[in-house]
């Protein structure tokens, strides 16, 4: 009984961070703006997958301490990143208007 | 002591990470994870204060439920709006809390930070906010 | 659990697809970022159907290590287009 509740669990956690993938990947297809891509990217893949390492988490639970330095690994590393593309493209940016006079 | 402090911080994270790879517990592997961790090269440790560090974690810690409660938000919104804001920095002379505040305003979903601007006083943030409801004019 | 494996393959071919068509370099980097955490999470999950750890090991360092050379990549841009 417990062992299937804890499967459960386990399932509807992953499919909460597929949900979240795909409303977080959509806007990539769709012409916005970078920036708000970038936020939408931020929901899918930060939020969803930290989503589904959990339920991954519930179903292996033998493997925990590299689960977690996986967990650890993709929130900085996935945060900072959507930082850096920001950061980074930021002149570049400011720069469009003047090559579309071009 | 104050010079300690940050050596004996950085070496027993580094020696937690190396037990969470190896999920190794025995004499021998604790006795490489600390050759390890002493021996990789470390950034020219400074007195740190300890209550700032404590108090940046804990609100990068707290801001993992509230990204969660923020994107629910975000799906559920009917239309959304940009806006570029600025926010003080609380500390710019150490690296680390600087990069706890980044990392903290940038995983939330709602905000994220583009750089410093105003000579490093200021955070500049992009941010998403759903569109408020009754008044438009409330930007 | 086949069911969601393919449903992430799926979630898996919309940046694929983005990287692909003919657009600015910053928005296929976004997508190339968002490949690589996705197939990363793939390969936990086959590993998981599997019931294989090795496969999981390799997971779990790709995530670890993270996309560090996409980040070297974007400083770099930004330094060419100054």
């Amino acid at each position: 009984m417990q062992g299937s509740l804890v499967d459960h669990t386990s399932l509807l956690l992953l499919g909460a961070g597929l949900i979240l993938w795909f409303w977080g990947s959509w806007p990539l297809l769709e012409n916005r703006s970078y920036l708000s891509k970038l936020h939408a990217l931020s929901v899918a893949d930060t939020l969803g997958s930290a989503l589904m390492l959990l339920g991954l988490l519930l179903r292996i639970p033998g493997q925990w301490p590299l689960l977690t330095l996986a967990l650890l690994g993709l929130i900085v590393w996935n945060t900072i990143f959507g930082y850096v593309l920001a950061a980074c493209s930021l002149p570049a940016r400011d720069r469009t208007p003047v090559e579309e006079q071009r | 002591m104050r010079r300690l402090l940050p050596l004996l911080l950085s070496i027993a994270f580094r020696l937690a990470l190396w037990c969470l790879l190896t999920s190794d517990l025995s004499w021998l592997n604790l006795l490489i994870g600390l050759v390890i961790a002493l021996l990789l090269p470390r950034a020219r440790s400074r007195p740190m204060p300890l209550g700032a560090l404590l108090l940046a974690t804990a609100r990068s810690l707290l801001a993992i439920p509230q990204a969660y409660l923020e994107a629910l938000r975000l799906i559920f919104a009917p239309a959304v709006v940009e806006i570029e804001a600025s926010e003080p920095a609380t500390d710019r002379a150490l690296p680390l809390l600087v990069f706890l505040d980044v990392f903290r305003i940038t995983l939330t979903p709602f905000t994220i930070v583009l750089g410093l601007e105003d000579d490093g006083r200021r955070y500049r943030i992009h941010s998403l906010m759903p569109a408020p409801k009754q008044d438009g004019s409330r930007l | 659990m086949t069911v969601l494996l393919w449903g992430m393959v799926l979630a898996l071919l919309i940046p694929i697809a983005v990287a692909c068509r003919p657009t600015n370099v910053w928005h296929r980097l976004a997508a190339f970022s968002s490949v690589s955490s996705k197939v990363a999470l793939i390969i936990l999950v086959v590993s998981v159907v599997r019931d294989d750890w090795m496969l999981g090991l390799v997971g779990v360092i790709v995530l670890s290590a993270g996309n560090a050379g996409l980040l070297l990549l974007a400083n770099l841009l930004r330094e060419v287009e100054q």
